[in-house]
């Protein structure tokens, strides 16, 4: 237990000091991801419109809680698993009498420990910019929404190692991750609440992660309609999909790698 | 350290086939390939057998491609090996045991492990917790191995700042950091220079009298096995040729010896050729190999045919006997 502890620490915190060499990129990765602020402006001018159910207000409120949504959920194991094996550092991991999986774990929750003093200062910002939007949900739907976003990242970073773990097989595996990425962006709601889909769709979608990747967590925070109880199982379900898919895909994939060019 | 009972190494009929991607260049081709692969298998390694016990250092010889990291990568349990039966410490190797994985290294010399953007003791850190290392008995290693090694003063410079020999040396710290019993190195010396070759040299011998460790090692250069192997395996084309001491690879391999002489006038290559194998004929220097038994009846007639102003026999060059084992597969 004690070596748990301290194996864990240790590797976040190496890990955190990555990441502060790469606080530029990180920085600019950041600003990358205000595309929500773009559909906010659209929603909050049809909504000042009278064209929609919600305000102005109300939008500017959820694009924000999307936007820290997804910044906490985003995650990049496809491409740590695809580089080692490429680079054929993967090699030493398997020498280690440690499962790869911690260090993609650790370089993740590195990361967040730079990206989240960043994520302040752009609370801040909207802050200052949209006073009336920013309305505390309550400490229960706070922690209720982090819970969301802890399941939705596990969801992430699970379906992402899965794709990595194909570079046991493919050369490169990191853009079938772009699949994800495309059904993240129109089933997730990033584009639109997702309270505004044709209610066939939104049932479909109900039993697919996505919608429960950001909408869930967001309209939590924001206040917006939302099954909660719902969702969180539907993420603990493919949580538990993907782990095991993972594990499953590591055993057969150990056999396959030939650890490429020594 | 505990002993375990047994070999260190119990390699039977080892085999390895990789399939690989046939893909010619061009379009045409590369649209083909997307849509039906072609495969090809390599026979990388083809039924080796040996056994390795604890305490013995033992050199890996063999040509480019010959299959050396191939097997390597079976005995550390990276890859899956396609046949025959290996215990490696009383371990299947491919299962990952800790406690299997906590008295092995693997150094590869055209590989890093540490991280490239941090300092070379966040690696350290890593091994040292990954490894269960006491922090007091960690920073000790660190200096002790740092004092053999001659890098104490770069241990806190990003590894990215480090020249190539000190970073090869902070590689081999990394690798040994856990004090494995049993170490297998993949050409560590690649590309050092010559002082570098002799230190990491050094820092093997000194780490193996220390610990009373087993060493399996490759190397292009035959200064390392010479300094460091008393027992050598060669392989060629995935079979092994040789099993046995150093030299008796000489001996069985190279039955002849190199006859250097310095004569009064120049002679032409033609006229040397019947005295034996002409391996350098330049004016006045001549270097022959000729073999053991007509040796002293060779020497006999040269000093009578030649005025010879300088005559000397001497065992030939170990990397001369290799060349000729790669070149002919057959010792
Ligand atoms: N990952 C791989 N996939 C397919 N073929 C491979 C792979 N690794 C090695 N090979 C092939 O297997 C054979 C043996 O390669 P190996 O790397 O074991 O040789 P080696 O003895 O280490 O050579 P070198 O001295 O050049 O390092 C070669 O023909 C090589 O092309
Ligand atoms: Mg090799």
């Amino acid at each position: 237990m004690r070596w748990l502890v301290r194996k864990a620490w240790t590797l976040v915190a190496v890990y955190f000091a990555y990441m502060l060499e790469y606080r530029g990129e990180i920085f600019f990765w950041m600003l990358s991801g205000i595309t929500p602020f773009f559909f906010m402006s659209a929603w909050t001018a049809a909504a000042n419109q009278g064209l929609t159910g919600y305000d102005a207000n109300d939008y500017a409120r959820y694009f924000f809680a999307v936007f820290v949504a997804r910044q906490l959920g985003i995650v990049w194991a496809h491409w740590n698993m695809s580089e080692d094996v490429r680079s054929g550092r993967f090699s030493f991991r398997l020498l280690q009498p440690l499962d790869p999986v911690w260090h993609y774990l650790a370089d993740h929750v590195g990361e967040r420990g730079v990206r989240l003093p960043m994520l302040a200062v752009v609370g801040l910002v909207f802050a200052w910019l949209y006073p009336e939007a920013l309305v505390w949900p309550g400490a229960e739907r706070a922690a209720l929404g982090l819970v969301a976003v802890g399941l939705a990242f596990g969801v992430n970073f699970f379906a992402s190692y899965v794709v990595g773990l194909l570079a046991l097989w493919l050369e490169d595996a990191t853009s079938i991750y772009n699949l994800w990425y495309v059904a993240m962006l129109f089933f997730s709601g990033m584009l639109a609440p997702l309270a505004l889909y044709p209610d066939p769709v939104r049932q479909v979608l109900a039993w697919t992660p996505f919608p429960h990747l950001v909408y869930l967590p967001a309209a939590i925070w924001s206040g917006l309609e939302a099954d909660a109880t719902r969702g969180l199982l539907t993420l603990l379900a493919w949580n538990l999909f993907f782990f095991t898919l993972g594990r499953l895909l590591w055993h057969l994939g150990r056999r396959h790698y030939s650890a490429m060019g020594a | 350290m505990a002993e375990a009972l047994g070999p260190a190494v119990r390699a039977h009929n080892l085999r390895k086939v990789y399939r690989v991607a046939e893909k010619e260049p061009g379009f045409a081709d590369t649209l083909r390939h997307f849509v039906r692969r072609r495969y090809r298998e390599v026979e990388a390694v083809r039924g080796v057998s040996f056994v390795i016990e604890p305490g013995e250092i033992v050199g890996f010889l063999g040509a480019n491609g010959a299959g050396k990291t191939t097997t390597l990568k079976m005995l550390t349990g990276l890859i899956y090996p396609s046949g025959g039966e290996l215990e490696v410490l009383g371990h299947v190797p491919y299962r990952r045991e800790a406690a299997f994985l906590r008295q092995i290294t693997l150094v590869m010399g055209n590989k890093q492990q540490l991280i490239w953007d941090l300092p070379v003791l966040d690696s350290l850190r890593i091994n040292a917790a990954v490894y269960e290392i006491d922090p007091a008995e960690a920073r000790r290693r660190t200096r002790a191995f740092a004092e053999l090694l001659e890098i104490e003063d770069i241990l806190t410079q990003p590894v990215r700042k480090l020249s190539l020999g000190q970073r090869m040396k902070a590689e081999l710290m990394a690798s040994l950091f856990h004090l494995p019993r049993l170490l297998f190195l993949d050409e560590p010396t690649l590309g050092l220079d010559v002082n570098a070759q002799a230190a990491v040299r050094r820092f093997l011998r000194d780490y193996r009298e220390r610990y009373g460790a087993t060493i399996l090692l490759t190397s292009h250069y035959m200064a390392d096995i010479e300094a460091l192997a008393e027992r050598v395996l060669v392989i060629h084309r995935g079979a092994l040729l040789y099993d046995g001491g150093l030299g008796g690879l000489v001996e069985r391999f190279a039955p002849f010896k190199e006859v250097r002489l310095e004569l009064a006038a120049p002679a032409e290559p033609a006229e040397l050729a019947g005295f034996g194998e002409v391996a350098e004929a330049s004016g006045r220097r001549v270097r022959l190999l000729v073999t053991k038994e007509g040796l002293t009846r060779t020497v006999a007639e040269l000093l009578s045919r030649f005025e010879v102003r300088d005559l000397s026999v001497t065992e030939p060059p170990l990397e001369d006997v290799i060349a000729r084992v790669f070149s002919e597969g057959r010792v």
